[in-house]
Protein backbone atom coordinates (compact mmCIF):
# COMPACT_ATOMS: atom_id res chain seq x y z
CA UNK A 1 0.00 0.00 0.00
CA UNK A 2 2.82 2.06 1.01
CA UNK A 3 4.47 1.80 -3.14
CA UNK A 4 1.06 3.12 -4.22
CA UNK A 5 2.21 6.22 -2.69
CA UNK A 6 5.42 6.36 -4.75
CA UNK A 7 3.56 6.31 -7.79
CA UNK A 8 2.92 10.26 -7.18
CA UNK A 9 6.53 10.64 -6.04
CA UNK A 10 8.04 10.86 -8.98
CA UNK A 11 5.34 13.97 -10.21
CA UNK A 12 6.02 15.47 -7.03
CA UNK A 13 9.82 15.44 -8.10
CA UNK A 14 9.02 16.91 -11.55
CA UNK A 15 7.03 19.59 -10.53
CA UNK A 16 9.40 20.95 -7.72
CA UNK A 17 12.17 21.23 -10.73
CA UNK A 18 9.37 23.20 -12.97
CA UNK A 19 8.75 25.28 -9.81
CA UNK A 20 12.60 25.80 -9.34
CA UNK A 21 13.18 27.23 -12.98
CA UNK A 22 11.55 30.61 -12.79
CA UNK A 23 13.76 31.22 -9.74
CA UNK A 24 16.35 30.63 -12.26
CA UNK A 25 15.47 31.77 -15.06
CA UNK A 26 14.48 35.31 -13.05
CA UNK A 27 17.96 35.66 -12.22
CA UNK A 28 19.13 36.13 -15.18
CA UNK A 29 17.21 39.08 -16.20
CA UNK A 30 18.40 42.56 -17.42
CA UNK A 31 17.95 44.95 -20.67
CA UNK A 32 19.57 48.45 -21.97
CA UNK A 33 18.98 51.68 -23.94
CA UNK A 34 21.08 52.79 -26.56
CA UNK A 35 20.82 54.59 -29.54
CA UNK A 36 22.38 57.55 -32.01
CA UNK A 37 22.35 61.66 -31.30
CA UNK A 38 22.63 63.61 -34.38
CA UNK A 39 22.14 67.02 -34.92
CA UNK A 40 19.40 68.42 -37.63
CA UNK A 41 22.28 68.09 -41.04
CA UNK A 42 23.01 64.05 -39.99
CA UNK A 43 26.34 64.91 -38.24
CA UNK A 44 27.00 62.70 -34.92
CA UNK A 45 26.44 65.00 -32.13
CA UNK A 46 29.49 64.00 -29.71
CA UNK A 47 29.20 64.80 -25.85
CA UNK A 48 25.89 65.08 -25.86
CA UNK A 49 24.34 64.48 -21.93
CA UNK A 50 22.07 62.03 -22.21
CA UNK A 51 19.91 61.08 -18.83
CA UNK A 52 18.14 57.88 -18.30
CA UNK A 53 15.45 57.80 -15.46
CA UNK A 54 13.40 55.02 -14.16
CA UNK A 55 10.03 56.27 -13.93
CA UNK A 56 9.32 53.80 -11.17
CA UNK A 57 12.29 54.59 -8.81
CA UNK A 58 13.29 58.10 -10.15
CA UNK A 59 17.02 56.93 -10.13
CA UNK A 60 18.99 58.06 -13.14
CA UNK A 61 21.96 57.85 -14.82
CA UNK A 62 23.70 60.63 -16.58
CA UNK A 63 26.18 59.25 -19.61
CA UNK A 64 27.50 61.20 -22.56
CA UNK A 65 27.83 60.19 -26.22
CA UNK A 66 30.89 59.19 -27.81
CA UNK A 67 32.50 60.71 -30.70
CA UNK A 68 30.20 58.76 -33.30
CA UNK A 69 27.47 60.19 -31.08
CA UNK A 70 26.72 56.91 -29.54
CA UNK A 71 25.60 56.46 -26.15
CA UNK A 72 24.36 53.31 -24.47
CA UNK A 73 23.76 52.04 -20.69
CA UNK A 74 23.54 48.24 -19.91
CA UNK A 75 22.18 46.01 -16.70
CA UNK A 76 18.92 48.07 -16.79
CA UNK A 77 15.92 46.67 -14.82
CA UNK A 78 12.93 46.30 -17.14
CA UNK A 79 10.13 48.91 -16.93
CA UNK A 80 9.73 52.32 -18.13
CA UNK A 81 12.55 54.92 -18.77
CA UNK A 82 12.68 58.36 -20.06
CA UNK A 83 15.71 59.02 -21.75
CA UNK A 84 16.18 63.34 -22.05
CA UNK A 85 19.31 64.99 -24.25
CA UNK A 86 20.73 67.65 -24.10
CA UNK A 87 23.53 69.30 -25.96
CA UNK A 88 25.09 72.55 -26.42
CA UNK A 89 23.14 74.75 -28.95
CA UNK A 90 21.26 72.30 -30.13
CA UNK A 91 17.38 71.56 -28.56
CA UNK A 92 16.34 69.24 -25.50
CA UNK A 93 14.59 65.93 -26.67
CA UNK A 94 12.59 63.34 -24.38
CA UNK A 95 11.29 60.08 -25.05
CA UNK A 96 10.11 57.53 -22.87
CA UNK A 97 11.13 53.58 -23.47
CA UNK A 98 9.78 50.79 -21.94
CA UNK A 99 12.12 48.13 -21.61
CA UNK A 100 11.18 43.99 -21.35
CA UNK A 101 13.61 41.54 -19.63
CA UNK A 102 16.57 40.83 -22.06
CA UNK A 103 15.78 42.80 -24.52
CA UNK A 104 17.69 46.37 -25.73
CA UNK A 105 16.14 48.89 -26.90
CA UNK A 106 17.42 51.06 -29.51
CA UNK A 107 16.48 54.86 -29.45
CA UNK A 108 18.03 57.60 -31.56
CA UNK A 109 17.52 61.30 -31.42
CA UNK A 110 17.72 63.99 -33.58
CA UNK A 111 18.81 67.40 -32.05
CA UNK A 112 17.67 70.46 -33.94
CA UNK A 113 18.77 74.24 -33.64
CA UNK A 114 16.63 76.68 -31.49
CA UNK A 115 15.27 78.28 -34.61
CA UNK A 116 14.25 74.53 -36.19
CA UNK A 117 12.19 74.09 -33.03
CA UNK A 118 8.73 74.53 -34.65
CA UNK A 119 9.78 72.13 -37.42
CA UNK A 120 11.39 69.56 -35.10
CA UNK A 121 11.29 65.90 -35.54
CA UNK A 122 10.60 63.57 -33.21
CA UNK A 123 13.05 60.78 -31.94
CA UNK A 124 12.79 58.26 -33.69
CA UNK A 125 12.30 55.16 -32.23
CA UNK A 126 13.93 52.35 -34.59
CA UNK A 127 13.21 48.51 -35.61
CA UNK A 128 15.60 46.23 -34.67
CA UNK A 129 17.15 46.56 -37.87
CA UNK A 130 20.57 46.94 -39.53
CA UNK A 131 21.59 50.42 -38.30
CA UNK A 132 24.13 52.48 -40.09
CA UNK A 133 27.79 52.41 -38.69
CA UNK A 134 27.41 54.16 -35.02
CA UNK A 135 31.62 54.07 -35.10
CA UNK A 136 32.43 55.60 -37.97
CA UNK A 137 34.96 58.56 -37.60
CA UNK A 138 34.03 61.52 -39.23
CA UNK A 139 35.45 61.67 -43.12
CA UNK A 140 39.13 61.86 -42.09
CA UNK A 141 41.17 64.65 -43.95
CA UNK A 142 44.36 64.48 -45.94
CA UNK A 143 46.11 64.16 -42.35
CA UNK A 144 43.78 62.19 -40.20
CA UNK A 145 43.14 58.91 -41.48
CA UNK A 146 39.35 57.46 -41.35
CA UNK A 147 37.64 53.82 -41.21
CA UNK A 148 36.96 54.64 -44.63
CA UNK A 149 40.10 54.41 -45.32
CA UNK A 150 40.70 51.08 -44.30
CA UNK A 151 38.79 48.93 -46.78
CA UNK A 152 36.44 47.62 -44.37
CA UNK A 153 33.29 46.22 -46.15
CA UNK A 154 30.32 47.59 -44.79
CA UNK A 155 29.06 44.57 -43.24
CA UNK A 156 31.77 44.39 -40.85
CA UNK A 157 31.71 47.84 -40.04
CA UNK A 158 27.82 48.22 -39.81
CA UNK A 159 26.20 47.22 -36.30
CA UNK A 160 22.76 45.62 -36.03
CA UNK A 161 20.50 45.95 -33.19
CA UNK A 162 18.60 42.92 -34.08
CA UNK A 163 21.88 40.71 -34.06
CA UNK A 164 22.67 42.29 -30.79
CA UNK A 165 19.42 41.45 -29.70
CA UNK A 166 19.35 37.66 -30.34
CA UNK A 167 22.78 37.41 -29.02
CA UNK A 168 21.51 39.12 -25.86
CA UNK A 169 18.90 36.38 -25.63
CA UNK A 170 21.17 33.37 -26.67
CA UNK A 171 23.40 34.20 -23.55
CA UNK A 172 20.41 34.55 -21.26
CA UNK A 173 19.08 31.25 -22.38
CA UNK A 174 22.72 29.65 -22.27
CA UNK A 175 22.59 31.09 -18.76
CA UNK A 176 19.38 29.54 -17.58
CA UNK A 177 20.74 26.60 -19.09
CA UNK A 178 24.40 26.67 -17.38
CA UNK A 179 22.26 27.15 -14.22
CA UNK A 180 19.74 24.58 -14.40
CA UNK A 181 22.11 22.14 -15.73
CA UNK A 182 24.38 22.72 -12.49
CA UNK A 183 21.26 22.18 -10.02
CA UNK A 184 20.59 19.25 -11.91
CA UNK A 185 23.71 18.01 -11.18
CA UNK A 186 22.84 17.39 -7.40
CA UNK A 187 19.56 15.72 -7.54
CA UNK A 188 21.38 13.19 -10.42
CA UNK A 189 24.44 12.43 -7.80
CA UNK A 190 21.60 11.91 -4.98
CA UNK A 191 19.93 9.64 -7.29
CA UNK A 192 22.79 7.33 -8.07
CA UNK A 193 23.54 7.44 -4.24
CA UNK A 194 20.26 6.37 -3.59
CA UNK A 195 19.81 4.43 -6.39
CA UNK A 196 21.96 0.64 -4.92
CA UNK A 197 19.96 1.39 -1.81
CA UNK A 198 16.20 1.42 -3.43
CA UNK A 199 17.55 -2.04 -5.36
CA UNK A 200 18.64 -4.16 -1.95
CA UNK A 201 20.20 -3.13 1.31
CA UNK A 202 22.75 -5.58 2.90
CA UNK A 203 22.76 -5.55 7.00
CA UNK A 204 25.65 -7.23 8.96
CA UNK A 205 26.49 -8.32 6.01
CA UNK A 206 23.24 -10.22 5.04
CA UNK A 207 21.48 -9.05 1.57
CA UNK A 208 17.82 -8.84 2.30
CA UNK A 209 15.20 -9.64 -0.65
CA UNK A 210 13.40 -6.37 -1.09
CA UNK A 211 14.29 -2.16 -0.44
CA UNK A 212 11.95 -0.67 2.10
CA UNK A 213 9.76 1.57 1.01
CA UNK A 214 11.43 4.89 2.24
CA UNK A 215 14.10 4.00 0.46
CA UNK A 216 12.64 3.75 -2.44
CA UNK A 217 10.04 6.49 -2.33
CA UNK A 218 13.14 9.02 -2.00
CA UNK A 219 15.12 7.30 -4.87
CA UNK A 220 11.81 7.68 -6.92
CA UNK A 221 11.59 11.33 -5.85
CA UNK A 222 15.39 12.36 -6.79
CA UNK A 223 15.12 10.37 -9.98
CA UNK A 224 11.89 12.55 -10.91
CA UNK A 225 13.20 15.80 -9.97
CA UNK A 226 16.46 14.85 -11.98
CA UNK A 227 14.65 14.54 -14.88
CA UNK A 228 11.93 17.40 -14.68
CA UNK A 229 15.48 19.46 -13.59
CA UNK A 230 17.03 17.54 -17.14
CA UNK A 231 14.63 19.05 -19.37
CA UNK A 232 13.97 22.10 -18.24
CA UNK A 233 17.58 22.37 -18.70
CA UNK A 234 17.22 21.22 -21.96
CA UNK A 235 14.78 23.42 -23.02
CA UNK A 236 16.69 26.22 -22.80
CA UNK A 237 19.73 25.15 -24.59
CA UNK A 238 17.40 23.53 -27.59
CA UNK A 239 15.62 26.49 -28.21
CA UNK A 240 18.29 29.13 -27.72
CA UNK A 241 18.81 31.27 -31.03
CA UNK A 242 20.91 29.76 -33.26
CA UNK A 243 23.69 32.41 -35.04
CA UNK A 244 23.90 31.97 -38.38
CA UNK A 245 27.07 31.07 -40.00
CA UNK A 246 28.65 29.95 -37.12
CA UNK A 247 30.07 26.39 -36.58
CA UNK A 248 30.70 24.59 -33.42
CA UNK A 249 33.96 24.75 -32.81
CA UNK A 250 36.09 23.84 -29.66
CA UNK A 251 34.96 21.95 -26.25
CA UNK A 252 31.19 23.27 -27.18
CA UNK A 253 31.56 20.53 -29.36
CA UNK A 254 31.86 17.71 -27.50
CA UNK A 255 29.40 19.22 -24.74
CA UNK A 256 26.73 19.18 -27.57
CA UNK A 257 27.56 15.51 -28.79
CA UNK A 258 27.49 14.06 -25.70
CA UNK A 259 24.11 14.92 -25.21
CA UNK A 260 23.82 12.39 -28.05
CA UNK A 261 24.12 10.29 -24.62
CA UNK A 262 22.98 11.72 -22.16
CA UNK A 263 20.00 12.47 -23.96
CA UNK A 264 18.26 9.15 -24.98
CA UNK A 265 20.15 8.08 -21.34
CA UNK A 266 17.60 10.46 -19.63
CA UNK A 267 14.58 9.01 -21.16
CA UNK A 268 15.44 5.44 -21.18
CA UNK A 269 16.50 5.46 -17.24
CA UNK A 270 12.95 6.72 -15.73
CA UNK A 271 11.26 4.49 -18.35
CA UNK A 272 13.36 0.97 -16.99
CA UNK A 273 13.22 2.70 -13.52
CA UNK A 274 9.70 2.33 -14.14
CA UNK A 275 9.59 -0.99 -15.44
CA UNK A 276 11.58 -2.27 -12.17
CA UNK A 277 9.57 -0.44 -9.94
CA UNK A 278 5.86 -2.68 -11.19
CA UNK A 279 8.15 -5.72 -11.15
CA UNK A 280 9.15 -5.35 -7.54
CA UNK A 281 5.84 -4.05 -6.56
CA UNK A 282 4.38 -7.26 -7.81
CA UNK A 283 6.86 -9.22 -6.14
CA UNK A 284 8.99 -10.06 -8.84
CA UNK A 285 12.61 -9.82 -9.00
CA UNK A 286 13.69 -7.01 -11.32
CA UNK A 287 14.50 -9.31 -14.49
CA UNK A 288 14.82 -8.74 -18.50
CA UNK A 289 15.54 -5.46 -19.37
CA UNK A 290 14.50 -3.21 -16.68
CA UNK A 291 17.47 -4.77 -15.02
CA UNK A 292 19.79 -2.50 -16.92
CA UNK A 293 18.63 0.64 -15.44
CA UNK A 294 21.29 0.96 -12.99
CA UNK A 295 23.70 0.25 -15.79
CA UNK A 296 21.86 3.07 -18.04
CA UNK A 297 21.51 5.75 -15.05
CA UNK A 298 25.38 4.89 -14.47
CA UNK A 299 26.13 6.22 -18.35
CA UNK A 300 23.29 8.71 -18.59
CA UNK A 301 25.44 10.41 -15.17
CA UNK A 302 28.94 9.74 -16.67
CA UNK A 303 28.10 11.35 -20.26
CA UNK A 304 26.46 14.39 -18.50
CA UNK A 305 29.53 14.82 -15.85
CA UNK A 306 31.93 14.69 -18.97
CA UNK A 307 29.52 17.31 -20.87
CA UNK A 308 29.98 19.74 -17.78
CA UNK A 309 33.64 19.48 -17.72
CA UNK A 310 33.74 19.51 -21.79
CA UNK A 311 32.12 22.73 -21.91
CA UNK A 312 34.78 24.57 -18.76
CA UNK A 313 37.52 23.23 -20.79
CA UNK A 314 40.90 24.02 -20.30
CA UNK A 315 40.37 24.59 -16.70
CA UNK A 316 43.21 26.14 -14.49
CA UNK A 317 43.22 23.18 -12.35
CA UNK A 318 45.63 25.01 -9.69
CA UNK A 319 43.22 27.89 -9.12
CA UNK A 320 43.53 27.67 -5.51
CA UNK A 321 47.72 29.34 -6.55
CA UNK A 322 45.71 32.58 -7.88
CA UNK B 1 73.36 83.40 -65.87
CA UNK B 2 69.66 82.77 -66.51
CA UNK B 3 70.54 79.06 -65.84
CA UNK B 4 71.13 79.51 -62.56
CA UNK B 5 68.31 81.58 -61.66
CA UNK B 6 66.11 79.08 -63.16
CA UNK B 7 67.99 76.16 -60.70
CA UNK B 8 67.07 78.48 -57.75
CA UNK B 9 63.73 79.32 -58.78
CA UNK B 10 63.17 75.62 -59.23
CA UNK B 11 64.97 74.82 -56.10
CA UNK B 12 63.27 77.54 -54.13
CA UNK B 13 59.58 76.07 -55.25
CA UNK B 14 60.47 72.60 -54.15
CA UNK B 15 61.99 73.36 -51.00
CA UNK B 16 57.92 73.54 -49.61
CA UNK B 17 57.02 70.43 -51.51
CA UNK B 18 59.74 68.81 -49.86
CA UNK B 19 59.32 70.41 -46.33
CA UNK B 20 55.58 69.26 -46.46
CA UNK B 21 55.89 65.83 -47.74
CA UNK B 22 53.80 63.27 -45.89
CA UNK B 23 54.37 59.92 -44.77
CA UNK B 24 52.28 57.43 -44.95
CA UNK B 25 52.33 54.04 -42.88
CA UNK B 26 50.14 50.92 -44.25
CA UNK B 27 50.09 48.03 -41.92
CA UNK B 28 50.81 45.02 -43.48
CA UNK B 29 50.27 41.99 -41.13
CA UNK B 30 49.02 42.19 -37.46
CA UNK B 31 48.64 39.74 -34.42
CA UNK B 32 46.26 41.46 -31.26
CA UNK B 33 45.54 39.20 -28.58
CA UNK B 34 43.06 39.66 -25.85
CA UNK B 35 43.61 37.62 -22.53
CA UNK B 36 40.81 36.90 -20.32
CA UNK B 37 41.33 35.37 -16.92
CA UNK B 38 39.21 33.24 -14.15
CA UNK B 39 40.19 31.53 -11.31
CA UNK B 40 39.43 28.64 -13.69
CA UNK B 41 39.91 29.57 -16.70
CA UNK B 42 42.87 31.41 -18.99
CA UNK B 43 41.49 32.41 -22.09
CA UNK B 44 43.11 34.21 -25.36
CA UNK B 45 41.93 35.12 -28.29
CA UNK B 46 43.44 36.44 -31.32
CA UNK B 47 42.77 38.64 -34.00
CA UNK B 48 44.65 38.85 -37.44
CA UNK B 49 42.32 40.74 -39.28
CA UNK B 50 43.16 44.65 -38.01
CA UNK B 51 43.93 47.05 -40.19
CA UNK B 52 45.12 50.39 -40.32
CA UNK B 53 46.92 53.51 -41.92
CA UNK B 54 49.28 56.29 -40.84
CA UNK B 55 49.77 59.88 -41.67
CA UNK B 56 52.84 61.89 -40.58
CA UNK B 57 52.27 65.47 -41.72
CA UNK B 58 54.24 68.68 -40.46
CA UNK B 59 55.71 66.61 -37.80
CA UNK B 60 52.71 65.37 -36.38
CA UNK B 61 51.75 61.59 -37.12
CA UNK B 62 48.03 60.21 -36.94
CA UNK B 63 47.18 56.74 -36.80
CA UNK B 64 44.25 54.67 -36.72
CA UNK B 65 43.86 50.72 -36.58
CA UNK B 66 40.42 49.15 -36.56
CA UNK B 67 39.60 45.45 -36.21
CA UNK B 68 36.20 43.47 -36.20
CA UNK B 69 35.11 42.13 -33.02
CA UNK B 70 33.77 39.24 -34.56
CA UNK B 71 37.43 38.24 -35.98
CA UNK B 72 39.20 37.17 -32.27
CA UNK B 73 38.96 33.43 -32.52
CA UNK B 74 39.70 31.99 -28.78
CA UNK B 75 39.42 28.02 -29.86
CA UNK B 76 35.46 27.89 -28.72
CA UNK B 77 32.65 29.02 -30.92
CA UNK B 78 30.35 28.74 -27.79
CA UNK B 79 32.58 31.36 -26.01
CA UNK B 80 33.26 33.27 -28.66
CA UNK B 81 29.31 33.88 -29.26
CA UNK B 82 29.18 34.56 -25.34
CA UNK B 83 32.42 37.42 -25.83
CA UNK B 84 30.40 39.56 -29.07
CA UNK B 85 27.51 39.59 -26.26
CA UNK B 86 29.12 40.94 -23.24
CA UNK B 87 30.92 43.28 -25.67
CA UNK B 88 28.50 44.45 -27.69
CA UNK B 89 30.10 43.69 -30.92
CA UNK B 90 27.27 42.97 -33.06
CA UNK B 91 25.81 46.70 -32.60
CA UNK B 92 29.41 48.07 -32.23
CA UNK B 93 31.09 45.42 -34.54
CA UNK B 94 34.57 47.65 -34.52
CA UNK B 95 37.59 48.06 -32.39
CA UNK B 96 38.76 51.38 -33.28
CA UNK B 97 42.32 52.59 -31.96
CA UNK B 98 43.13 56.68 -32.67
CA UNK B 99 47.02 57.90 -31.52
CA UNK B 100 49.47 60.65 -32.73
CA UNK B 101 52.61 61.68 -31.52
CA UNK B 102 55.63 63.98 -32.84
CA UNK B 103 57.04 62.54 -35.54
CA UNK B 104 60.28 62.59 -34.10
CA UNK B 105 59.22 59.63 -31.87
CA UNK B 106 58.94 56.94 -34.75
CA UNK B 107 62.87 56.50 -35.04
CA UNK B 108 62.79 55.87 -30.95
CA UNK B 109 63.38 52.37 -29.96
CA UNK B 110 59.98 52.64 -27.35
CA UNK B 111 56.90 54.61 -28.54
CA UNK B 112 54.56 55.84 -25.65
CA UNK B 113 51.51 56.47 -27.69
CA UNK B 114 48.26 57.66 -26.13
CA UNK B 115 45.35 55.70 -27.27
CA UNK B 116 41.82 56.83 -28.03
CA UNK B 117 40.00 53.24 -27.94
CA UNK B 118 36.34 53.23 -29.22
CA UNK B 119 34.81 49.69 -28.46
CA UNK B 120 31.68 48.47 -26.81
CA UNK B 121 30.24 51.41 -27.74
CA UNK B 122 32.26 53.74 -25.14
CA UNK B 123 35.37 55.37 -25.52
CA UNK B 124 38.17 54.81 -23.46
CA UNK B 125 41.95 56.99 -23.05
CA UNK B 126 45.31 55.38 -21.92
CA UNK B 127 48.12 58.04 -21.82
CA UNK B 128 51.90 56.96 -22.36
CA UNK B 129 51.16 53.26 -23.19
CA UNK B 130 54.94 51.84 -24.24
CA UNK B 131 55.46 49.99 -27.62
CA UNK B 132 58.46 48.75 -28.59
CA UNK B 133 59.75 49.43 -31.55
CA UNK B 134 62.06 47.59 -34.46
CA UNK B 135 63.02 48.56 -37.81
CA UNK B 136 63.26 45.51 -40.05
CA UNK B 137 63.82 47.27 -43.84
CA UNK B 138 61.32 49.06 -44.59
CA UNK B 139 58.90 47.90 -42.34
CA UNK B 140 58.77 48.39 -38.54
CA UNK B 141 57.40 45.69 -35.81
CA UNK B 142 55.68 47.07 -32.91
CA UNK B 143 55.07 45.59 -29.91
CA UNK B 144 52.99 46.36 -26.76
CA UNK B 145 50.21 45.95 -24.66
CA UNK B 146 46.89 47.75 -24.17
CA UNK B 147 46.10 47.49 -20.54
CA UNK B 148 42.08 47.59 -21.48
CA UNK B 149 39.44 46.74 -18.47
CA UNK B 150 35.95 45.58 -18.45
CA UNK B 151 35.03 48.45 -16.55
CA UNK B 152 36.76 51.51 -19.21
CA UNK B 153 34.25 49.91 -21.43
CA UNK B 154 31.09 49.39 -19.25
CA UNK B 155 31.37 45.66 -19.75
CA UNK B 156 29.43 43.16 -17.52
CA UNK B 157 32.09 40.77 -16.84
CA UNK B 158 30.66 37.39 -17.67
CA UNK B 159 30.86 34.88 -14.52
CA UNK B 160 31.84 31.35 -14.24
CA UNK B 161 30.09 29.13 -11.50
CA UNK B 162 29.12 32.48 -10.26
CA UNK B 163 32.74 33.84 -10.45
CA UNK B 164 33.21 36.58 -12.62
CA UNK B 165 36.34 36.79 -15.07
CA UNK B 166 39.18 39.42 -13.89
CA UNK B 167 38.32 43.25 -14.80
CA UNK B 168 41.64 43.36 -16.85
CA UNK B 169 41.04 42.01 -20.42
CA UNK B 170 45.23 43.16 -21.71
CA UNK B 171 45.51 42.93 -25.10
CA UNK B 172 48.70 42.17 -26.66
CA UNK B 173 49.55 43.92 -30.15
CA UNK B 174 52.48 42.83 -32.25
CA UNK B 175 51.69 44.93 -36.08
CA UNK B 176 54.24 45.02 -38.65
CA UNK B 177 54.17 48.42 -40.45
CA UNK B 178 54.95 49.28 -43.89
CA UNK B 179 56.36 52.55 -45.07
CA UNK B 180 54.34 53.64 -48.40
Amino acid sequence: MKRITAKFVPIGGIAIAFLLTPLAVRAQTFAGISGIVKDSAGKPVSDAQVSIKDVATAQSAEIKTNTAGAYMESDLTPGTYTVSVSAEGLTPQTSNVTLIASEDEHTDFVLGTEAQQQQETPPSKLPAAPQPNQQTSPAGNANTPSLQDLGFAASQTQGSAKEQALLNKRTHMLKVHQTLGLITAIPMVATLITGPQAKAKGKNGEPITEPTSANLDFHIALGGLTTGLYFATAYYAIFAPKVPGVKPKGAIRLHRDLAWIHGPGMIITPVLGIMAYKQENAGEKVHGIASAHGTAAYITAAAYGASIVAVSWPIHWKFWER
Amino acid sequence: MLRKKLAIALLLFALPLFAQADTQWVLQQSTLTYHMSHPMHEVNGVSHAAKGKGICHAGECNFLIAVPVKSFDSGDSNRDLHMIEATRGAQFPMVIVRTEFPEADTTSPTIYANLEVQFAGQTAHYQHVPFQRVTQGNQVRITGTIPATCSDFKIVRPSFLTVPIKNEIPVKVDMTWQKM
